[in-house]
């Protein structure tokens, strides 16, 4: 098993063809995951917390996430920018992956979070690509993905944009 | 006027966002013809056309991983042409819950509010950001820890019948932090121990 520092974790919203593209193939310190098409929604009933603690309790592959998160150190999501945030598709993931910490508050910096689940948390970095992106939504996606990573993560994140899909190669190259 | 309320939240009546609502709509009481629709309305694709000739859109829903739950995230980027097309001239405001004590962080939630906005080009009016959404069943809406809610959403209520916009806003319950912490505490074990699990298993690492 590798070193789980080194493993990354690709959470992408592409279409198969689009994915063989652009993204790098997976191995043992690479996984992919994705998120189209889309996983069934969360339906807030906290069983990932209360039931089958880790784990969601909807049976299809979106249960599988948590998982491979707390296999990895860096999670990279590859996502179209939606209204300054995620795709809907990577959203559905993500709500789906609260399993991935505890129900327990902890404080930090003035502010109640979650306690961590499992022990060193991955960074995170966020890859967004669209058209005519505004400032004012690049300055939303910088403050959720600062917001993820103190509640999700390790409290590291970096983001970056693209125009087109095709251009995400570079984020991998 | 017309005012077409949004519940966001996937537990539809049982949620805090219904709560909301309900209380919202109430205080619009006579002034102002109110709808609330709900996840059901926007699965069925029901919902563009129940916005029609709306003079406000008011989104109410929880916080889902500091940003808006996948199905109403889907929702407004899949209808976001016939939003803006069956409630142009519409004013948006959004109502976003969350679980920690502090309103402050649906901050982010309620950007991606305004930025939904701007796209579908309808001005936004304000948000709110409602802190200890676990409270909402402790009192009605404007008694006990639930004062401040009251007074919160009598403003907003005004404020969307003068088709105001303003600065965001939080609102958090008239009780104390850490004793909110130990209650949330407790009822995380109360729910583990009624589905046969010691407190221990909470912590699973599977
Ligand atoms: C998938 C999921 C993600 C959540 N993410 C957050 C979060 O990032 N921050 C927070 O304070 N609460 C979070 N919560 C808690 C909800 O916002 C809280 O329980 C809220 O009161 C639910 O409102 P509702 O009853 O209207 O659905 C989350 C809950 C779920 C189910």
């Amino acid at each position: 098993m590798p070193n789980k520092k080194s493993v990354q974790l690709i959470l992408h919203d592409l279409r198969p063809d689009a994915a063989a593209d652009i993204l790098p193939p997976s191995s043992a310190r690479r996984l992919l995951f994705a998120a189209s098409p889309p996983v069934h929604r969360c339906v807030g009933c906290f069983g990932c917390w209360t039931k089958t603690p880790g784990k969601c309790v909807i049976g299809d592959r979106g249960a599988d996430f948590v998982a491979l998160l707390s296999r990895c150190g860096e999670l990279v999501v590859l996502s179209r920018m939606v209204f300054g945030g995620l795709s809907p598709d990577i959203k559905a993931v993500m709500d789906r992956s609260i399993g991935f910490i505890l129900p327990f508050f902890r404080h930090a910096g003035g502010e109640t979070h979650h306690a961590h689940r499992f022990e060193n948390p991955p960074d995170l970095r966020y890859v967004f690509y669209g058209e005519e992106i505004a400032d004012a939504e690049k300055e939303t996606a910088k403050k959720l993905a600062a917001a993820n990573s103190l509640n999700l993560g390790s409290g590291r994140s970096a983001v970056e944009f693209y125009q087109t899909v095709r251009d995400c190669a570079e984020a991998f190259a | 006027m017309k005012i077409t309320c949004i519940n966001g939240s996937p537990k539809t009546r049982r949620s805090a966002s219904a709560r909301i609502a309900d209380a919202l709509s109430a205080k619009i009481g006579g002034a102002a013809e109110c709808v609330v629709c709900g996840a059901a309305e926007l699965d069925r694709g029901e919902a563009p056309a129940a916005f029609r000739g709306s003079d406000a859109l008011v989104f109410v829903f929880p916080l889902y991983v500091d940003g808006i739950p996948s199905h109403l995230l889907r929702f407004l980027d899949e209808s976001l042409h016939d939003i803006a097309e069956a409630a142009s001239g519409a004013t948006v405001y959004a109502v976003v819950n969350n679980g920690f004590f502090e309103g402050r962080q649906n901050a982010v939630a309620l950007e991606i509010m305004r930025n939904f906005a701007a796209r579908a080009g309808l001005r936004w009016g304000l948000g709110l950001g409602v802190g200890a959404g676990g409270m909402i069943h402790a009192a009605p809406v404007g008694r006990g820890p639930l004062r401040n809610l009251g007074k919160a959403l009598d403003a907003l209520a005004s404020e969307i019948l003068a088709n105001q916009t303003g600065e965001d806003r939080v609102c958090e319950p008239n009780f104390p932090r850490a004793l909110y912490k130990a209650l949330a505490h407790a009822g995380w074990r109360k729910s583990a121990r009624k589905n046969g699990l010691k407190t221990k298993s909470l912590y699973a690492k599977p």
